[in-house]
């Protein structure tokens, strides 16, 4: 047997190996830190750095000092830093290729501490160099959108500058084609005969027609003459056809236009009145115009940091996907083959966090269980312990969350339980109101599924205290109609895409108020809307203009138009007659005349006739008078 | 490569027992069928190390083998996912995973469990197989082989150089 044994292989072994072993333990140190700092700059978007690195062997594990995480938002800024992290790591599976962490112990924790160099990528500062022009002027709107929303009661003025308006709409609308329509209709009409070529052609005519032809050379010029007029007439006939129909046309076009732009006013007023009620729905809104603010900031606030702490928690849900597809495919090296177990073994997993966090109520301690980005292997979801206890001003805060990524899509819930906080001369930063003093209860659930938020907020007040020093009569009322209020409870929801949630909030403290504000409110609606409906008309007329004036010049013009198309069609009905016809007539009025003149002689003798019987008559007459007269004197 | 071959031929032409390179191209057979960098082929490394073999076969063997697995790893996965899949065997497939241990030699792992249990079936008949080439050889072969005229070409080469530098 003794033969079979070669020692100086074995002592070569050890040798090899120790040489291995003492490798690995002085490379380590520098491939964990350039694999920290590397791929924790890719999920974080800005420098990730570690000071020191150091394995530890009872237990075995790693030590990581003076780890800087840069804010990507603010450069100059660390998003969380700490002085020392200790990794317990088990060793076997190391030789899997797999990192479990049993524990992570952070200490020195701190947020949003100020750095001595820039945190930001070589890349990412490129590309804000290259866009810093667009921020800027996003910014500039950014700032006035929130100027305006800040803003609690708008005026008319500032509605309507906020508010695409119909009447400006349908007024530039019809401003441009009014401009069209006069330039189209004063073009014709320029086209046209005026008053002195209309007198000329009746001169014309005169000349042509009247006189006696001297012969048939003069007919055949006058009617030449003749012919040239009645063309140029026909003509001015077709010109004033076609200016009849652009008027008809231009003013069929705006009166159309005309009746919505008419219309519009009416339409805006309408809508701006349902958008911006100040009464009962108004009266809703105020609990959103006392704590809005502050609800947006704290929701800003709480989004921003699970944006920032869920790449370091769990993967994409399409990561996981595809790294459960990846040994399937990989056939020249074998599959592993799982069973069940309740030590599952995913490529990294760290089983617990802890950390306290130092903020300025005082320490929340936290723990944070099972980090992976592969869930499915050991069923189990991420879960986030926060406690505080014996804190300023709060008597205590308890936060559970569960990022769970077993399934796509993965969902994210967070429960929030905060009660006892001391509320001391809070500024609720509208109408210069205070709440002097006020005890708080919170509890709020969160649900994000696939980029998208249901969270749901109750913020309970209870021995409330309001004051104003604003002078103002909303200000004033409002403190008095507060000063009997002592508890009220503030709902709110933020609902939609991760990014850009709705925000809404309730409030019963709206309906403890609504009464009253509802006369307040009311006369502020009248006044508002009073205000609206001037400055719409004032739009409308300044986009009306003249309109009525160049529709009436449009309607004389028309009027104009027909006079002088009957005049002009008299004129195209004269005709010139010929020299033949000249002659007949001569000889017509000829013998008309030695008509007359027998007539006037057949007259004269019936007239004679008629008066030498009567002077027969009157002489018969006088003659029986007399015989009559001597009979009776004879008689008596 | 060349001194590789060089003592693998001393070693065939030595008096070398023929168990000791026989075993040595045994052994090569399980760290150039798996996959080489698994925990079984450290123990397989550190036997190669202790006992006297032949290292410069166990090598040589290892490379031949490993150009062999292309060959094979079908077979060996096929075998490793039947046997690893075997509901016959799953109570103790199961109770192997619960230990750290026996799951960083990867035994769930198809082409590491089959291609393990290929060699350690061919382990015995390939150490026999080799150890009766190797007789057959010193006996019958060598002096044939001396004759040949390509072998007093090789005699006349950079390659003898070497063979005799390490032979002396």
């Amino acid at each position: 047997m003794k033969q079979w044994i070669r020692w100086s292989g074995l002592v070569g072994f050890i040798a090899i190996s120790a040489l291995l072993v003492l490798g690995w333990l002085f490379a380590a140190g520098p491939i964990i830190k350039y694999s920290i700092e590397t791929f924790g700059s890719q999920a974080a978007n800005a420098k990730v750095e570690v000071e020191n690195i150091s394995l530890t062997f009872d237990p075995f594990g790693i030590e990581i000092e003076g780890l800087q995480v840069a804010n990507a938002d603010k450069p100059r800024e660390n998003l969380l830093q700490f002085e020392r992290a200790v990794a317990d790591i088990e060793l076997l599976p190391l030789l899997l290729g797999k990192g479990i962490v049993n524990e992570v112990a952070l200490t020195g924790l701190a947020f949003s501490t100020p750095r001595q160099t820039s945190g930001a990528l070589a890349k990412v500062i490129e590309d804000e160099a290259e866009s810093s022009t667009d921020e800027e002027t996003e910014t500039t709107a950014d700032k006035n959108e929130a100027s305006l929303s800040q803003q609690a009661l708008p005026t008319a003025d500032e509605l309507l500058s906020r508010e695409p308006l119909l009447t400006e709409q349908r007024g530039k609308a019809f401003k441009n084609s009014f401009e069209t329509i006069k330039t189209d209709s004063d073009k014709a009409l320029t086209a046209l005969p005026d008053s002195k070529a209309f007198a000329s052609y009746e001169d014309d005519f005169k000349r042509i027609t009247s006189g006696r032809f001297d012969s048939i050379k003069d007919f055949q010029q006058r009617k030449k003459e003749f012919d040239g007029l009645k063309k140029r007439i026909k003509q001015d006939q077709q010109a004033i056809s076609q200016a009849s129909k652009v008027l008809a046309n231009g003013k069929k076009e705006l009166q159309g236009q005309w009746s919505g732009l008419q219309k519009a006013p009416a339409e805006d007023f309408n809508n701006l009145k349902s958008k911006y009620q100040l009464d009962g729905t108004g009266v809703a809104n105020l609990s959103r115009l006392l704590f809005g603010d502050k609800v947006g900031e704290w929701s800003q606030e709480g989004l921003y940091w699970y944006e920032k702490v869920r790449p370091f928690l769990v993967s994409a849900d399409a990561e996981t996907v595809a790294s459960q597809d990846e040994p399937e495919t990989a056939r020249s090296e074998g599959r592993f083959v799982h069973y069940a177990t309740d030590r599952p073994l995913p490529e990294l997993l760290v089983r617990q966090v802890q950390l306290a966090l130092q903020l300025d109520v005082g320490q929340v301690s936290v723990e944070i269980y099972d980090i992976t980005h592969q869930q499915e292997i050991i069923d189990r979801p991420t879960r986030i312990v926060a406690t505080g206890k014996g804190l300023k001003d709060i008597k205590s805060l308890d936060l559970k969350g569960s990022l769970d990524h077993r399934v796509v899509p993965g969902k994210d819930v967070f429960d929030l339980n905060i009660k006892g906080i001391v509320l001391k001369n809070y500024d609720v930063g509208a109408m210069g109101l205070k709440l002097d003093r006020s005890q708080l209860d919170i509890i709020g659930q969160a649900e994000l599924i696939s980029g998208e938020v249901d969270a749901n907020t109750i913020a309970q007040f209870t021995r409330a205290k309001f004051s104003s020093k604003d002078k103002t009569q909303v200000a004033v009322e409002m403190a008095k109609a507060l000063a009997k209020i002592d508890h009220f409870d503030i709902q709110g929801k933020a609902k939609g895409a991760l990014t850009a949630p709705d925000i809404s909030i309730e409030s019963d403290l709206d309906t403890q108020l609504s009464q009253a504000f509802n006369q307040r409110l009311k006369e502020k609606q009248q006044e508002l809307e009073a205000q609206l409906k001037t400055a719409l008309n004032d739009k409308l007329l300044s986009y009306g203009g003249d309109y009525k004036e160049q529709l009436k010049a449009m309607d004389l013009a028309n009027g104009s138009l027909g006079d002088k198309q009957a005049k002009l069609k008299q004129l195209a009905g004269s005709e010139l007659s010929s020299f033949q016809d000249q002659q007949k007539a001569d000889a017509k009025r000829k013998l008309e005349q030695e008509k007359k003149a027998q007539q006037a002689k057949l007259a004269e003798e019936k007239r004679k006739a008629r008066a030498k019987a009567k002077a027969a008559a009157d002489k018969k007459k006088k003659q029986l008078e007399k015989e009559a007269k001597e009979r009776f004197k004879k008689l008596f | 490569m060349i001194a590789m071959l060089a003592k693998l031929l001393k070693a065939l032409n030595s008096d070398s027992a023929p168990g000791q390179i026989a075993l040595a191209f045994a052994l090569a057979l399980i760290t150039g069928l798996t996959p080489l960098f698994s925990l079984h082929n450290a123990v397989i490394v550190f036997i190669a190390c202790i006992l006297r073999i032949n290292f410069g076969a166990f090598l040589l063997g290892t490379l031949f083998f490993s150009g062999l697995a292309y060959l094979i790893d079908p077979a060996a996965i096929a075998l490793g996912e039947s046997v690893l899949t075997d509901t016959a065997y799953q109570g103790f497939l199961t109770d192997l995973y619960q230990s750290d241990f026996w799951r960083a030699t990867r035994f769930n792992n198809t082409l590491v469990l089959g291609s393990l249990m290929i060699a350690l079936i061919s382990f015995i008949p390939v150490l026999l197989i080799s150890r009766w080439l190797i007789s057959v050889y010193r006996h019958k072969l060598m002096a044939w082989v001396d004759k040949l005229k390509i072998t007093k070409v090789l005699k006349a080469s950079k390659f003898y150089k070497v063979y005799q530098a390490l032979a002396d």
